[in-house]
């Protein structure tokens, strides 16, 4: 289970001890089953709310998902009414469709972080998407960073630290 | 040393693969959920 971008806000997380869950969808990794373009994975994330809430006994969850984990993880903001907020890093729009999104709108916090030279979550599009969001709500633009992030992990980590710090002050 | 517990969560249909850490600090109701992201989307 590695991705550098993942990786970098899991591990900036957990050194400021923060309670974090990082999980791979079906079909990645160790998990089982085969990748559905979505519906499954959205299945899996909801999964995972409902263990954090009735087996681990968390009150209050924030959703951090990367490319296409931002796109199906915020895509569950509206699931419970305690999930609190989401950071959106590089959410895919242009190749997700119009249904998550829909998905992924809400009246709850949410911070969107995009490289201003990713060419696939397209930034030229960024304005566009964030504008269709309601409040509250923010963005960060990475300067110099493509989708990958290579160089900026610790940049984008440290503004998803930032944004918890804000909701759970 | 953090404590990162590799663990599966299931459903009807999957395991899914994860990692948790529990924070040691008390009486925190937070935790942050991350999605990575799928490797057949842009290979990442």
């Amino acid at each position: 289970m590695y991705n550098n971008v993942v990786s970098g806000v899991f591990n900036k997380l957990t050194q400021n001890e923060i309670s974090c869950l990082r999980f791979n969808f079906r079909g990645v990794g160790n998990s089982s089953g085969n990748h559905t373009v979505g519906t499954g994975e959205l299945i899996d994330t909801k999964t995972c709310i409902d263990f954090l809430l009735n087996e681990k006994n968390f009150e209050k969850i924030i959703i951090c998902g990367y490319s296409y984990g931002a796109a199906i993880g915020c895509s569950a903001v509206n699931y419970s009414k305690k999930i609190i907020a989401y950071c959106a890093i590089s959410f895919p729009w242009d190749f997700m469709g119009l249904k998550y999104k829909e998905l992924s709108q809400s009246k709850k916090p949410k911070l969107f972080i995009q490289g201003n030279r990713d060419t696939l979550a397209l930034y030229e599009n960024f304005n566009k998407y964030f504008n269709f969001y309601l409040e509250p709500k923010n963005y960060k633009i990475i300067k110099g960073a493509d989708h990958f992030y290579v160089g900026f992990e610790e940049e984008v980590a440290q503004e998803a630290y930032k944004f918890y710090k804000l909701i759970t002050k | 040393m953090h404590r990162i517990d590799k663990i599966f969560i299931t459903n009807n249909e999957n395991r899914i693969e994860a990692e948790l850490f529990l924070s040691n600090t008390e009486n925190l109701p937070f935790v942050v959920l991350i999605c990575h992201p799928h490797p057949q989307f842009f290979g990442v």
